[in-house]
């Protein structure tokens, strides 16, 4: 019986603090969960923050869940299934996989709870197919932000030269269609090649080997495209560390806080700025919506940018602009598509505007 | 020590051995019913039947693996290369779909490429004299590259509902993954307790040299024992492909350390020779409730980490005491 006891002694411990967890029971105040890919992402990060800020000022509780590496879809389905037993109200989702996470959608779907997808298309073949559906899809077109940094590689390099793609994971929508992109823009300047695309699985250490390899095996290149921040700034390091910062063009995607600092410095020339922020607070708007009743378009884009050194402000104060900027959008939408939220949800999302930028001139 | 005197001693230490066993699993078995108690208090979505069958559907695939690698330890041996192997079999069934086989053979394919990497893990070990650690550090790089090559980096998508109910079906309103680890659990036990395998393998844990001397034949023994752990990867892979309705070439990644991590808390010492499936089983469930747990709380997937880190030592830490207690029962 001592060594029972001693045996759970631990688990009891652990326990004991999981009760404590649960404090104060959210009342009857909606709870939506936001599953992410990971939260060891800037990108990710920024789009909680807005989320969160939307959530606390349209009262909604907020749990935000992700597995601890990008690419497991199988976990993050775990997650969903949990969060569907835990019963959510509605499930906001950056899905790791297009195609595996659609079993955990209809889940979802069977279990009556709204899906919000955001950032990564979920496969519509593979949906249609199992018979799923998304209520609201909020993303950047990735493929015209591949096209942009093309374009952008393409006028540097005045239409000619090697030019080297760091992929994200295969497979994934997101990073298959800025590279689609990015190749369509490329293909319109016969004078510019791609000798390499290799994976960085999205992973910053991996760019950077990727990069290192890159540049031995093709000492020429003159441009490097990577298909996210993380992978670019791995590249910025193998750069560096080649002794060869300023002599090739480089452009990541997603214009993380680190990149803008990178660009500012030198040593990147260009992001596309995605938004990620504004990718949350929508959605948490749009949960909010459909949860009272409204409803939301199907496809809601987020505004991409390029950030070259001319337009990549400093840091903390982009950062802290960027949220009153963005809330006050939604009042304006809401004015302007009245036809597509009921009466009672543009009031909320009125108010959401009104809270999430205290002293920011609503207008 | 004191575990590789007993493991080869004559036969009374050997039932002393199985009595301390018992202990040792209603301990991890307490420690698993304590934190159901203890969810059940914080959430009323923890016990409700389908999240039940739910945290017991999701400790399936790390449970499977887990069995395999329960063998190994128990051999005194450690496989990293079952998450690589995952990934290697499901290649290898998804690549025989593509081209056209029906799935009865292309899961014969998948099977096939895990038994034999298991066996080429085996013979490493064996006839090659290289340690565990790196004759499977290396087949866990050789087997992910093949499935990166295999599959060009890209998923593999797509197969008949029939196979997907590997994952997806309910014989009686059981899932059938769960169905099928549970048979995988009570087969292993058989082996382990009724079968000369069995009882070689926790020999060979025990005391290799005392084993090889008292006429086992070691090096076939011993390398069933990856063959087996190989094996099991492929089964746990034709699950995961039914699940994710695709097979990854990045599938399986750190489930080499899921799956020592629900071994070690199941009791069974890494130095090999003591311990049981039963205990493993409990560390799956230990591991998959203590996940679904936390998502039900909504606590922070840092904390979440933390959290199972702080069960896996705690787990250890109790078996180390109970083990230096029960040497003090042996002496005295």
């Amino acid at each position: 019986m001592r060594r029972l006891r001693g045996a759970s002694l631990g688990v009891f411990a652990l326990a004991a603090a999981l009760c404590a967890c649960n404090r104060g029971g959210p009342g009857d105040r909606p709870t939506v969960a936001l599953v992410l890919k990971t939260l060891n992402n800037d990108f990710f990060i920024e789009m909680t923050e807005g989320a969160q800020a939307a959530a606390d000022s349209l009262g909604v509780e907020l749990l935000v869940q992700a597995p601890e590496r990008e690419i497991d879809v199988e976990k993050q389905m775990q997650i969903i299934e949990n969060l569907i037993q835990r019963r959510v109200d509605a499930l906001l989702l950056t899905p790791s996989g297009s195609r595996e996470v659609v079993p955990a959608v209809v889940e979802a779907n069977a279990a009556g709870i709204p899906v919000v997808v955001l950032d990564t298309r979920v496969d519509e073949e593979a949906l249609r197919r199992a018979d799923g559906s998304v209520a609201t899809f909020i993303g950047s077109d990735n493929v015209e932000g591949g096209r942009i940094a093309g374009q952008f590689v393409a006028d540097r390099l005045g239409g000619r030269g090697p030019v080297a793609i760091i992929e994200g994971i295969p497979g994934h929508e997101t990073g298959d269609s800025r590279l689609r992109g990015f190749r369509e823009a490329i293909a319109e300047h016969p004078g510019i090649t791609i000798v390499s695309s290799q994976t960085a699985n999205w992973e910053r250490d991996q760019a950077f080997n990727v990069t290192q390899n890159t540049l031995q095996s093709h000492p020429e290149v003159r441009a490097i495209f990577a298909a996210n921040d993380p992978m670019a700034l791995g590249a910025v390091e193998a750069i560096a560390a080649a002794g060869r910062t300023g002599d090739l063009v480089l452009v990541g995607f997603d214009a993380q806080p680190d990149a803008r600092t990178a660009i500012r410095g030198g040593r990147m020339d260009a992001t596309v700025a995605q938004n990620p922020r504004e990718m949350g607070r929508l959605a948490v708007v749009s949960a909010h919506t459909l949860l009272n009743g409204g409803s939301v378009p199907p496809e809601q884009p987020v505004e991409i940018e390029l950030v070259t050194r001319e337009n990549a402000q400093p840091g903390g104060e982009a950062e802290a602009a960027e949220p009153e900027s963005a809330a006050i959008e939604p009042a304006e939408r809401a004015a302007a598509e009245p036809a597509q939220s009921e009466p009672g949800d543009a009031k909320g999302v009125g108010a959401a505007a009104e809270s999430a930028a205290p002293g920011g001139g609503a207008p | 020590m004191s575990t590789v005197l007993e493991a080869s001693a004559a036969p009374p230490a050997g039932r002393r051995r199985a009595r301390r066993l018992h202990a040792r699993e209603f301990g991890t078995l307490a420690g698993l019913l304590v934190l159901c108690l203890a969810l059940w208090i914080a959430t009323p979505h923890f016990l409700t039947v389908s999240n039940l069958l739910n945290v017991v559907q999701q400790s399936a695939i790390i449970g499977i693996v887990a069995v395999g690698m329960t063998f190994v330890i128990l051999s005194g041996g450690i496989d990293l290369s079952v998450g690589s192997l995952v990934a290697l079999s499901g290649i290898a069934l998804g690549t025989a779909v593509q081209a056209g086989a029906p799935v009865p053979a292309a899961a014969a394919v998948g099977l096939g490429v895990g038994l034999a990497s298991g066996l080429v893990n085996g013979a490493l070990v064996t006839l090659g004299r290289i340690p565990p650690f790196i004759a499977t550090l290396g087949m866990m790089s050789v087997a992910r590259g093949l499935a990166l090559m295999l599959s060009d980096g890209r998923p593999i998508s797509g197969y008949p509902e029939s196979f997907r109910f590997l994952a997806t079906g309910h014989l009686l309103g059981v899932p059938v993954p769960v169905i099928l680890m549970l048979a995988i659990y009570a087969l292993a036990h058989l082996v382990l307790t009724r079968t000369l395998l069995g009882r070689y393998t926790y020999a060979i844990g025990g005391n290799e040299d005392a084993a090889a001397l008292s006429g086992v034949p070691v090096r076939a023994y011993k390398a069933a024992v990856y063959g087996i752990s190989g094996l099991l990867s492929a089964v746990t892979s034709l699950v995961l492909v039914a699940r994710l309705n695709s097979a990854q070439p990045i599938a399986g990644i750190m489930y080499e350390l899921d799956a020592i991590a629900a071994v070690v808390i199941g009791g069974t010492s890494l130095l090999g020779g003591s311990g049981s499936v039963a205990g493993t089983l409990v560390g799956a469930l230990i591991m998959a409730t203590l996940r679904n747990g936390l998502n039900l709380l909504g606590v922070s997937s840092y904390v979440q980490q933390v959290a199972i880190g702080v069960v896996i030592v705690a787990a250890v830490l109790v078996d180390v005491g109970l083990r230096r207690r029960a040497a003090r029962g042996t002496v005295v």
